[in-house]
């Protein structure tokens, strides 16, 4: 069966020509449960040797970045540089309702598997290209990768400390951010397509999704007040107070926005190191009113939360409604007994990884449960299945192809 | 005023989500962004507030002339996050006011909420009671832990979210404990990931499947954001490596400074070509015949000193002239911009008519960071901003609920609609 059955998006197909641009976008709609086909070259995806690798086994050793991003998706080999491997992907084109690319921009049109080629194939396609600057524009042919994304897009300079370099968050989170509009876009276009029978061709830009990512109050802020955002360490200049502030054994992020939210912090305060100046009525309501004060609360607040161990401050302001989180290392979410009732992590069983734990569900459907439909695909593992039980091509012909080197 | 919502009929060269009507129960960004994607794709998107509880974007104070005292509709994070949607002000305390929360919902495809897990259900219009009027409605809501386990009661913001997920602590140079953004990155993560949930649903539905209730917990979506870098923890019990700018696959791979108070330029080398342009454009031929530096794994060997000479040798140039250049000899690089930057000095990001002029009802005109969504075939526009509390009142109790001019007054006069502000 092509459909895996249950997903929201069950009874979609989804052709992933993706490097890592777009690989993230793939796996919310396959583990959504659409029907997404990885393409890689004859090759192998790069991606698939991407340290860490799982330990080393009797089948080799696997990518942990390949198999968590490519959960829930077929895969299969192609080379679309040869005659045969472009008429393959046109025929797979003809079957999918989208196609997501990452390609460089202008070399799917010379392929000739461009929109207008791949339209004329398939006049409700829609053709997804995630790009590092998008399909038009003075920068268009512009190299990028994560970083210099990042970096262009404004992320870097309102990220860490004022005395450090502009620095990149963990994990490709430019790349992980374009991925996500772009499956919004991709489905905005599907449900376009569906309703008037047409497809079309959707340009995402990496620099364009930072820059919204990261600029949520940005230009607009900026041209009223005429302050450029900077690196100011953990504090954010719109909220009084908030930070990471230091504890006996570690620290907390405490931020308050709400009138509320400070009452109670300046009561708790005041309670518990005698403080009566934190009571000044002159500190209460937004946060603007407390913002000429910002370095005195602070005072105010370290040598409050210095008398408390992490934990307890945590659950303790918690239960005064007070925003304070702990600062998690990644085995301080593995381990987290909140994620472990709600069943977060998600054990897959792959044939050569053997059984890992994943991070699960970023969101709960109630009548189209999320779920990881299988475990990332190894090399044209679905070649015989796709092209032959599917496409209906015969066995001489998958070998033809195959000595080739097409698939 | 958008009547979209009233054609219903998504004709060709409408808006990709005209005929669409969304109702809000959001505050703050993490649920408002999500509303401002659907209005700007042509959605009615009706947002309900309170007077006697504002949403914190709306207690902004202009900071050029603090003697205005707080002004509702000029916040510009205000207009970023909620341009192109109506406004009514409702005191859900009020039962009436729930009835006609619940008449409105039966007339919508979407609700969102983002209040404190439990408040809706509080409120009467959790999702088994709106179900109840509107048994297609899709129904998304988000909060920081989700709507189970022992701490789905908890207050938290982005940045609460950006530690608790791991992702401040697996982020920034090793030298630094966490490491923190001034945007609140899972506020604008934890909303697109509830977009794709909510478009996902209704493409279900369009296709035959009927309604249903998505939970979010935006920290378990920030998880998944880093879920790869996750992985090793998971899987081998380490703490992965804090990597700050550096990369396992390039080097060079960092924010190298340039002539000028901050002033940076970031760039990404993968492959050895790459490597013989950079030492080309920085004039520095002896580095090609440097042994530390001949291959990726001997650069990844010597990153520190490969990063200290290229800091001497970019510490000289223009940011920009170093990006061009680099560029034209194919060399990933880019300028660390900030806000100006961005606005002022990127021709490329202008030249795509990325910043959008926005209808203001008290300022004429403002600007906006623009959506990335490109959708070339049915591209997006957004509405008017500056809005009051309550705005849209009377078209939307009037017009869309049919209720007259003495039903709204009395609605007024028990207190379950609050009037408009004119503020």
């Amino acid at each position: 069966m092509p459909t895996l059955p249950g997903g929201a998006l069950s009874g979609r197909r989804v052709l992933e020509l993706a490097d890592e641009k777009g690989v993230y976008c793939g796996k919310l709609l396959a583990d959504m449960g659409a029907d997404v086909i990885k393409v890689e070259p004859p090759t192998g995806d790069r991606t698939r040797l991407f340290p860490p690798l799982t330990r080393t086994g009797p089948d080799g050793q696997e990518s942990l970045y390949f198999l968590y991003m490519n959960t829930s998706k077929r895969g299969v080999t192609l080379d679309i540089h040869t005659p045969e491997g472009r008429s393959l992907f046109t025929q797979l084109a003809r079957t999918a309702d989208l196609v997501v690319e990452t390609l460089a921009p202008g070399t799917l049109e010379s392929l000739e598997l461009g929109y207008e080629s791949l339209r004329r194939a398939n006049p409700r396609l829609v053709l997804t290209s995630i790009t590092g600057f998008g399909q038009t524009g003075p920068h268009r042919d512009f190299r990028s990768s994560d970083l210099v994304a990042s970096a262009l897009g404004g992320a870097m300079t309102v990220t860490g400390e004022e005395e450090d370099p502009p620095v990149r968050l963990a994990g490709t989170q430019a790349h992980v951010a374009a991925s996500t509009v772009a499956a919004v876009s991709s489905l905005i276009a599907l449900l376009a397509s569906s309703q008037r029978g047409e497809g079309q061709h959707v340009d995402i830009s990496v620099q364009e999704v930072v820059a919204s990512v990261s600029h949520i109050c940005g230009v607009g802020k900026w041209l009223e007040d005429g302050i450029i955002p900077r690196r100011r360490g953990t504090g954010l200049f719109a909220s009084v107070p908030s930070g990471a502030y230091t504890c006996r054994d570690g620290s907390v992020y405490l931020m308050v926005n709400r009138p509320l939210h400070w009452t109670a912090l300046a009561r708790w305060v005041h309670e518990v190191t005698g403080n009566q100046e934190i009571l000044d009525p002159m500190f209460e309501g937004a946060s603007s009113n407390r913002q000429p004060y910002r370095e005195l609360l602070d005072l105010f607040l370290a040598d409050f939360t210095s008398r408390f161990s992490a934990e307890a401050l945590y659950r303790e302001g918690q239960s005064r409604h007070i925003a304070i989180t702990p600062i998690n290392t990644a085995a301080g979410v593995a381990g987290d007994a909140h994620l472990a009732s709600r069943g977060f992590f998600e054990e897959v069983v792959h044939p050569t990884a053997g059984r890992l734990r994943y991070p699960g569900a970023p969101y709960r459907h109630s009548e189209t449960p999320w779920r990881i439909h299988r475990p990332a695909p190894l090399r044209g593992q679905h070649n015989q299945e796709i092209y032959r039980d599917e496409l209906g091509l015969s066995e001489s012909k998958l070998q033809a192809l195959q000595a080739g080197g097409v698939i | 005023m958008n009547k979209a919502g009233l054609m219903g009929d998504g004709s060709e060269g409408s808006p990709a989500l005209a005929g669409l009507r969304v109702v809000e129960f959001t505050a703050a960004m993490a649920g408002p962004w999500i509303g401002r994607f659907l209005a700007y794709c042509g959605a009615e998107v009706i947002r309900v507030e309170s007077k006697s509880r504002p949403d914190v974007v709306r207690l902004y104070t202009p900071p050029r002339n603090p003697e205005m005292g707080i002004q509702p509709r000029l916040s510009p994070w205000f207009t970023d996050w909620n341009a192109g949607k109506h406004f009514v002000a409702l005191d859900l305390r009020q039962p009436l006011a729930v009835d006609l929360s619940k008449r409105l919902v039966a007339r919508c495809d979407l609700v969102i909420e983002n209040y404190t897990a439990g408040v809706m259900d509080k409120l009467g219009l959790g999702y088994s009671e709106l179900k109840r009027v509107s048994p297609e409605l899709i129904m998304l809501s988000s909060s920081g832990y989700g709507d189970s386990g022992p701490c789905k009661s908890y207050v938290t913001w982005g940045p609460n979210i950006e530690t608790l997920s791991g992702l401040s602590h697996l982020s920034g140079f090793p030298s630094r404990a966490r490491t923190i953004t001034q945007y609140a990155h899972p506020d604008a993560i934890s909303a697109l990931h509830g977009l794709v949930a909510m478009l996902g649903a209704l493409d279900h539905r369009r296709r035959g499947g009927g309604g249903q209730h998505i939970s979010l917990s935006q920290y378990e979506a920030t998880v998944a954001g880093i879920g790869h870098v996750m992985m090793e923890a998971l899987a081998h019990g380490r703490e992965p490596e804090r990597l700050g700018n550096r990369s396992p696959h390039a080097a060079p791979h960092g924010c190298y400074p340039c002539q000028g108070e901050d002033r940076w330029c970031a760039i990404s080398v993968s492959t050895d070509s790459e490597w013989e342009s950079l030492c080309g454009v920085l004039d520095k031929p002896e580095w090609l015949g440097d042994p530390r530096f001949t291959s990726l794994a001997a650069r990844l060997e010597h990153v520190e000193a490969l990063d200290a000479e290229i800091e001497g040798c970019t510490r000289g140039c223009n940011d920009y002239e170093l990006m061009e250049s680099l560029q034209r000899a194919g060399v990933a690089a880019g300028v660390a911009q900030n806000t100006e930057d961005l606005f002022r000095h990127d021709e490329h990001l202008a030249a795509r008519g990325f910043f959008e002029q926005l209808e203001h009802l008290q300022k004429d005109r403002v600007t906006a960071t623009g959506l990335p969504l490109g959708l070339t075939g049915t591209p997006g526009h957004s509405g008017r901003s500056g809005a009051a509390v309550g705005e849209d009142n009377d078209y939307v109790f009037g017009t869309l609920l049919g209720m007259n001019r003495q039903e709204i007054q009395a609605a007024i006069e028990a207190g379950a609609i609050e009037p408009a502000d004119d503020s």
